[in-house]
C-alpha cells in the first residue's frame, strides 16, 4: 500500500513539473505573439516612443539590434532561446536588463501581496465562522459585508484609508517608507476586497457542504451545527476557496498596480503599467513571465494541499 | 445558467432541514424592484431622469445634496444623479458582459476538462493555467496594449481574466460532485452519462459558482474603475458607473457625494444580484 | 497658508525679484533675522513620471529637468526678468554675420568626479547631444545650427553656426544642455543614465528604481549663476528625492511631514492647502507655449477659418477654467507663456458668443442638423476628434475639454474626446487622426513658435512626430518666423515674433487657456527655495530647514 501511495506522490510530482514547465512555455509564446501585434514599429518603442524623434539610422541600427527586420517564427526562435538561456533582454525606456529590473521589483510586490493573501484569509475565515449560528439576519449581514468589501475598489479604500488612519490619526505613514508600518495600510488596502470574495465563496460552499447527505447523517448523529460547521464542513467548504487561492494572488498582483502607485511602493505593478504606457515590450513580458512562474508553483502547493484536505480527488481522479 | 425546477433530478441530495417556513421576504422584494428600476433606467433613463447627463453648468459645479440636485452636481455642474441613471446601461453592460464572457469560457473550459477525457482535461487545465498567468489586471493591460485603451478593451479584459477563476472552480466542484456517491447512484440506475452530467453534476457545481457570478457583476464595474483610474478606461463624457467613482476620487475630500453614490449603486446591484440569485437557488430546491 | 507667490515677470522687475525668495513674507512671524541653518535632508515629491534616465541630454523631457536643476548646470541662465545672466560662461561675444559665438568660461570650476570644467568640456557637451547615439530630441533640436565648437584656448569655447541662431543662448540656459563632465559621459550611455556627473549644488549618489534619488551636498560647489542669493556650498546635507505617482497620496505625505515639498499640485489640493499654516505654494508657470487647445487646419472641417472661429467662439472657457481651478490658473489669451516677455496677447479674439458661432456656421454651409442637433454639411457630420493624452492632461483638464464639448454642442459640433495613453496618443497625432488637440511644449523663448508654428514643422521626423499639431502653413507666418530666428536685436526680434502671433491669433487657429501650471507647495520649514527663471524647476542651491 505504501509503495502504491510514494508511487502516486512520485508521479504527480513529475506531472507537476511537466505541467510548470508547459504553462510557462505557452505562456511565452502567448505574451511574444501579443506584443507583437502591438500597433507602431517595434524599433520606434524600443527608442522611446513616437515622442522621441528617433532618426532613420538609429531606427535602422533598432531594428538590426533586436532582429526586427528578421521574419516573425526567427524572432519567435530567438525569443524562446534566449529565455532557455535565462536571459529576459533589456527594457527599452530603463536601458536595464530585466532580470535586474524584476530582481528589484518582484521582493516587494511579493511580501505585500502574500501578506495581503494571509490577511484576507484570516478575515475570511473570520467572517464565516461569525456567521456559523446561521440565522438570517446573520446571513443578510454577512452578505452585504462581503459585498461591500469585495466591490469596494482598491484606489478609493486605498485613499480612504491615508485620509483617517495617516492624515487624520497619524498612525502610519501615509506612503511607503521601507518600514513595517509603512506596509500596514497598502497590505489592508489589497486584503479587504479579496476577503470579502474567499468569505463570500467559502459561504456558498459551507451552506452547499451542509445540505451534503455526510452533513445530514452527522446532524442525525446529535452533532450541533456549529460543531458541524466549524469542523466538518468548513474542511469542504475551504476547498473551493483553496482553489482560488492562486487565483486570488493573480488578483493581488492586479491590485498591486493600483495600490504601489497610491502608496508609491516600487514593485511588479509599478513596473508594469510603466512598461505598458511606453510599450516596453521586454518589460511586459518578463512580468507575464514572473507572474506565470508564481501561479504556477501556487498551483503545485494548493494542489498538494487540496490532495491532503480530500484524498478522493487525489486517488479517483488523477 | 439557471436553476429552474427542470434541472432538478430526484437524486439531488435531500434539502437542509428547513429550519423556517420560506415566506416572501422583504429583501427579495426590495431586490425584485430595484432590478426593475436598473432595467427601466438602462432601457429608457428618460423616464427616471428627464435632464441631459451630459449638460453642464460650470457654475453650479460641486453642489452638495440638495432637492433640486438629490446627489449633488460634479466638477462640471453635472446632476450626478442624472448620470448615474443613464450611466445604468453602460455599467451593466460591462458588468454583464464581462461576467458572461468569464463564465461562458470558464462552462464550457471546466466541462471540457472534466468529461472530455484525460487528454482534454490536460490541455484545458494547461489553458486555464495559461490564462491564470495573466490575472485581471495584467491581462487588462494586455489587451489595452494592442486595442488601446477603452471600455471594449478594458470589458474583454476583465471578462477574460475571470474565466479561469470560475473554470478552477467549476472544475473543483465537477470534481468532488463526481466524485460523491449519488452520482454512482444515478450511474447505476443506469442514467445516461449526459443526464447525470446535465441534472446532477451541472446544478451542484454551479451553486457556488453563482455566490461567486453574483459578485462578477459588481466586480467588473469596480475593475474598469480601476482602469479609468489608471487613465486606461471609458470615455468621457459618457457617464459611467466606474469611471465616475475614479474621476471623483481627486474630490474625495472635498466633494464626498461624487464617489458615495456611485459606489453605493455599485454595491446596491451586487447585493441585489445576490439575493436575487439566492432566492432562485432557494426555489428551485424548494421545488424538488 | 500664509502666501501665495508667484514667479511672474510683471514689469516691476523689483516686486518679482522679492517674490523669488519664498521666506520673504511680510508679517511672518518666524526670526527672519537668525538666517540660514546649516544641514538637513529635504524630501522632495515628485508626481511626474520617473525618467528613465538621469542625464538630460538622452531624450530631454520635463522630470528629467527637475532632477538636473539639482546637480548639473549650464552656460548661462535667465533671471527672473526674462534676461540672460551669466553661468558656467562668464561672458560671450558674437560675430558680425552672428555666425560665431565666442563664450569665456568660469575659471577654476571642477566637475563632481574631479574633473576641471574648461573649453574641452563644453565641445564634448555639445558633440555628445549631436551624436544619434545619444539619443537626445529636446537638446538635439537646440543645437541644430551649431556646427562645430572649437576650445581656442581653456576658458574659451566658440561655437560656429550654419545660419544665425537668435535663440542660441536661450537654448543652452535649458537643463537640456547643461554641461556634464567628459569623463562621466565616456563612461558610456549606462553608466551615465544612472548618476551623471555636473558642477551643481548637489551630486547623484545612489536611485532605487520607482523609490527614490539619493543627491548629497557638492562640498566644492563654487558657480552659483547670476541671479542667484546665495553663493558657494549649499546648507543642505542633500536631497531624497521621491516619485510618489499618486497627487492626493503625495499631499497626504506632505500633511504627514514626511515630505517637504511637493510638485504637480492640482487645483483642488491647493484649495484645500489654503486653509494650512504650515504649507506654502510656489507658482512657476513653464516657459514656452501657453497650455493651449491646437485646431488642426490641414483638413476638413478646420481647413475654413469660419469653421475654426465658428469653434472658439462656441465654448465658454472663462466659466470652465474658473469652475475647475478654483482661482489657481489664470486665462491665457497669447499662444506664449505668460513669463515670455515676448508674449502677446488679444483677448478681444476669444469672447464666448454662441450666436456669433451659429451664424458663422451657417454661413459657412454647414446649416443642416441632424436628429442629435450635430450640423451637417453634403451629408457629413460636424464631427471633431480631440485625442487627450491622460498623462499630459490632468484630471481638472480633462473636465474641463468635457464642458467645452458640451458648450460646443449647443454650436452643432459633435467634439469626440478619446482619451488615450501617451502612446496611442501620438499614433493618432502622427496618423492625422485629430482636429483638436492640447500639447504644451516647454522651452525657453519665444523660438518656441518657430518649432510650433512653422511650417517645417508639419512634416513629420522618422518617428512620425512633428511639433506644428494646428498644421499652419502660412508663409508669411514662415517668414516672421525665419526673420526673427535671425534677428539679434531683442526689440526687432521681439515685434516680429509679435506679428507672428497675432497672425497665429487672428487665423484661429489655436484657443488659449492657461499657463503651463507648474505649481509646488512646500512646507514652511524650507525656506529660500526658488524656481530658475529657465523652466521654472525648483533650485535648492540656496534652501535650509528651520
Amino acid at each position: 500500500m505504501h509503495g502504491t501511495r510514494a508511487r502516486s506522490v512520485a508521479r504527480w510530482a513529475a506531472r507537476s513539473a511537466l505541467r510548470a514547465a508547459v504553462v510557462l512555455w505557452a505562456s511565452a509564446t502567448l505574451v511574444f505573439f501579443i506584443t507583437r501585434l502591438v500597433p507602431g514599429d517595434p524599433a520606434e518603442a524600443a527608442l522611446g516612443g513616437p515622442g522621441s524623434q528617433a532618426s532613420e539610422e538609429a531606427l535602422a541600427a533598432v531594428r538590426e539590434r533586436f532582429g526586427f527586420d528578421q521574419p516573425l517564427i526567427v524572432q519567435y526562435g530567438m525569443a524562446m532561446l534566449a529565455l532557455l538561456r535565462l536571459d529576459l533582454g533589456t527594457s527599452y525606456s530603463l536601458r536595464q536588463p530585466v532580470a535586474q529590473i524584476l530582481g528589484d521589483t518582484v521582493p516587494g510586490t511579493v511580501i505585500l501581496a502574500v501578506l495581503a493573501l494571509l490577511l484576507a484569509w484570516v478575515l475570511a475565515l473570520a467572517l464565516t465562522l461569525a456567521q456559523s449560528r446561521g440565522s438570517r439576519v446573520g446571513a443578510a449581514v454577512g452578505d452585504t459585508v462581503e459585498i461591500v468589501a469585495s466591490a469596494v475598489p482598491h484606489f478609493w479604500l486605498g485613499t480612504i484609508l491615508i485620509a483617517v488612519f495617516s492624515t487624520g490619526l497619524s498612525w502610519f505613514p501615509p506612503v511607503s517608507t521601507g518600514t513595517p508600518a509603512g506596509l500596514v495600510l497598502p497590505v489592508v488596502t489589497l486584503a479587504i476586497p479579496i476577503a470579502g470574495f474567499l468569505a463570500h465563496v467559502m459561504r456558498g460552499s459551507l451552506d452547499e457542504a451542509l445540505r451534503s447527505p455526510f452533513a445530514v447523517s452527522a446532524l442525525a448523529r446529535g452533532e450541533t451545527e456549529t460543531g458541524l460547521r466549524s469542523r466538518h464542513a468548513l474542511r469542504h467548504a475551504a476547498l473551493p476557496a483553496l482553489g482560488l487561492s492562486a487565483w486570488a494572488f493573480g488578483y493581488l498582483v492586479g491590485g498591486a498596480v493600483v495600490v504601489e502607485t497610491i502608496f508609491a511602493r516600487p514593485g511588479l505593478g509599478r513596473s508594469l503599467l510603466q512598461a505598458v504606457t511606453v510599450r516596453d515590450v521586454p518589460v511586459v513580458t518578463g512580468v507575464v513571465l514572473v507572474s506565470a512562474l508564481v501561479y504556477v508553483v501556487l498551483t503545485i502547493v494548493t494542489d498538494a494541499l487540496t490532495r491532503l484536505v480530500d484524498p478522493r480527488i487525489a486517488t479517483e481522479v488523477r | 445558467m439557471t436553476l429552474d425546477a427542470a434541472t432538478i433530478d430526484p437524486l439531488r441530495p435531500p434539502p437542509r432541514p428547513e429550519r423556517r417556513r420560506r415566506r416572501v421576504r422583504v429583501g427579495e422584494v426590495v431586490a425584485v424592484l430595484f432590478t426593475v428600476a436598473l432595467v427601466i433606467a438602462s432601457v429608457a433613463p428618460g423616464l427616471l431622469a428627464p435632464l441631459d447627463p451630459t449638460a453642464v453648468a460650470p457654475l453650479e459645479a460641486f453642489r452638495p445634496p440638495s432637492p433640486s440636485h438629490p446627489f449633488g452636481t460634479d466638477e462640471s455642474g453635472r446632476d450626478v444623479y442624472t448620470r448615474l441613471v443613464h450611466g445604468t446601461g453602460a455599467s451593466l453592460l460591462i458588468g454583464l458582459a464581462a461576467t458572461a464572457i468569464g463564465l461562458g469560457t470558464a462552462l464550457v473550459l471546466a466541462l471540457v476538462a472534466v468529461f472530455g477525457g484525460r487528454v482534454a482535461d490536460g490541455i484545458v487545465g494547461r489553458t486555464i493555467e495559461v490564462l491564470f498567468a495573466f490575472p485581471a489586471l495584467l491581462s487588462a493591460l494586455l489587451v489595452i496594449l494592442v486595442l488601446g485603451p477603452g471600455p471594449v478593451a478594458a470589458t474583454v479584459a476583465v471578462g477574460l481574466s475571470t474565466a479561469p477563476g470560475y473554470a478552477r472552480i467549476i472544475r473543483t466542484s465537477l470534481l468532488t460532485v463526481r466524485a460523491s456517491g449519488y452520482v454512482e447512484s444515478a450511474r447505476l440506475l443506469g442514467h445516461s452519462p449526459a443526464r447525470v452530467v446535465l441534472r446532477t453534476i451541472l446544478p451542484n457545481a454551479l451553486a457556488p459558482l453563482l455566490a461567486l457570478a453574483t459578485l462578477g457583476v459588481g466586480q467588473a464595474v469596480v475593475w474598469a474603475s480601476s482602469l479609468s483610474f489608471l487613465g486606461l478606461g471609458a470615455q468621457p463624457p459618457a457617464p459611467e458607473w466606474g469611471a465616475m467613482l475614479a474621476s471623483a476620487r481627486v474630490y474625495l475630500t472635498t466633494a464626498w457625494w461624487l464617489t458615495v453614490f456611485p459606489g453605493l449603486l455599485i454595491v446596491a446591484t451586487t447585493l441585489a444580484a445576490t439575493a436575487i440569485g439566492r432566492s432562485l437557488d432557494a426555489r428551485s430546491r424548494r421545488s424538488s | 497658508m500664509r502666501s501665495r507667490l508667484r514667479r511672474s515677470l510683471a514689469p516691476a522687475a523689483a516686486i518679482a525679484a522679492s517674490a523669488l525668495l519664498l521666506a520673504a513674507c511680510a508679517g511672518e512671524p518666524e526670526p527672519a533675522a537668525t538666517g540660514p541653518t546649516e544641514g538637513g535632508t529635504l524630501v522632495y515629491a515628485s508626481g511626474d513620471a520617473e525618467p528613465t534616465c538621469l542625464d538630460p541630454h538622452v531624450g530631454g523631457n520635463y522630470p528629467q529637468a527637475l532632477l538636473a536643476t539639482q546637480f548639473l548646470e549650464s552656460l548661462v541662465s535667465r533671471d527672473a526678468d526674462g534676461a540672460i545672466v551669466p553661468w558656467l560662461a562668464e561672458s560671450w561675444t558674437v560675430s558680425e554675420d552672428a555666425l560665431t559665438w565666442e563664450f569665456t568660461l568660469a575659471e577654476g570650476i571642477e566637475f563632481t568626479d574631479g574633473t576641471p570644467f574648461d573649453a574641452e568640456a563644453v565641445k564634448a557637451n555639445i558633440e555628445h547631444l549631436q551624436d544619434p547615439a545619444t539619443q537626445s530630441s529636446t537638446g538635439y533640436l537646440a543645437v541644430q545650427k551649431v556646427e562645430s565648437v572649437e576650445a581656442v584656448d581653456e576658458t574659451t569655447a566658440r561655437f560656429t553656426l550654419s545660419a544665425p541662431d537668435s535663440a542660441l543662448l536661450e537654448s543652452l540656459s535649458q537643463p537640456w544642455l547643461a554641461i556634464e563632465s567628459p569623463t562621466g559621459i565616456a563612461r558610456g550611455m549606462e553608466e551615465n543614465c544612472e548618476s551623471p556627473v555636473g558642477t551643481g549644488p548637489f551630486v547623484v549618489d545612489s536611485w532605487a528604481k520607482q523609490d527614490r534619488v539619493t543627491l548629497t551636498r557638492n562640498d566644492g560647489y563654487a558657480s552659483a549663476p547670476g541671479d542667484a542669493a546665495h553663493d558657494g556650498p549649499a546648507f543642505l546635507d542633500g536631497i531624497e528625492w521621491r516619485f510618489i505617482p499618486d497627487s492626493a497620496s503625495r499631499y497626504a505625505a506632505l500633511q504627514a511631514g514626511e515630505v517637504d515639498v511637493i510638485d504637480n499640485v492640482q487645483p483642488d489640493v491647493l484649495v484645500q492647502a489654503e486653509q494650512s499654516e504650515d504649507l506654502v505654494e510656489l507658482d512657476a508657470p513653464r516657459p514656452g507655449s501657453s497650455n493651449r487647445i491646437e485646431l488642426n487646419s490641414g483638413k476638413a472641417p478646420f481647413d475654413d477659418v469660419a469653421v475654426r472661429e465658428a469653434f472658439i467662439r462656441s465654448v465658454n472657457v472663462d466659466d470652465a477654467v474658473a469652475s475647475l481651478f478654483q482661482g489657481t490658473a489664470e486665462r491665457s489669451y497669447s499662444p506664449l507663456a505668460s513669463v515670455e516677455p515676448a508674449a502677446y496677447s488679444d483677448d478681444s479674439l476669444f469672447s464666448y458668443d454662441i450666436d456669433e458661432a451659429n451664424d458663422l456656421l451657417d454661413e459657412a454651409g454647414w446649416s443642416e442638423k441632424d436628429a442629435d442637433g450635430v450640423r451637417m454639411k453634403d451629408g457629413e457630420r460636424l464631427t471633431l476628434t480631440f485625442p487627450v493624452s491622460t498623462n499630459q492632461s490632468i484630471p481638472a483638464e480633462v473636465s474641463l475639454f468635457e464642458q467645452l464639448q458640451a458648450g460646443a454642442k449647443e454650436a452643432g459640433f459633435d467634439v469626440q474626446l478619446d482619451l488615450l495613453d501617451l502612446a496611442s496618443w501620438y499614433s493618432a497625432l502622427g496618423a492625422n487622426e485629430y482636429d483638436l488637440v492640447s500639447a504644451p511644449y516647454t522651452k525657453v523663448g519665444p523660438d518656441v513658435l518657430r518649432i510650433l508654428y512653422h511650417s517645417d514643422g508639419i512634416v513629420p521626423a522618422p518617428s512620425g512626430y512633428f511639433a506644428n499639431h494646428s498644421q499652419i502653413d502660412d508663409p508669411a507666418v514662415d517668414a516672421l518666423l525665419d526673420e526673427a530666428s535671425a534677428t539679434l536685436d531683442e526689440a526687432d526680434r521681439a515685434a516680429l515674433y509679435e506679428e507672428a502671433q497675432a497672425d497665429v491669433l487672428e487665423g484661429y487657429y489655436i484657443l488659449p487657456l492657461y499657463d503651463q501650471q507648474n505649481h509646488f507647495l512646500l512646507s514652511t520649514s524650507v525656506h529660500d527655495a526658488r524656481a530658475l527663471g529657465t523652466v521654472s524647476t525648483p533650485s535648492f542651491a540656496a534652501a535650509w530647514l528651520s
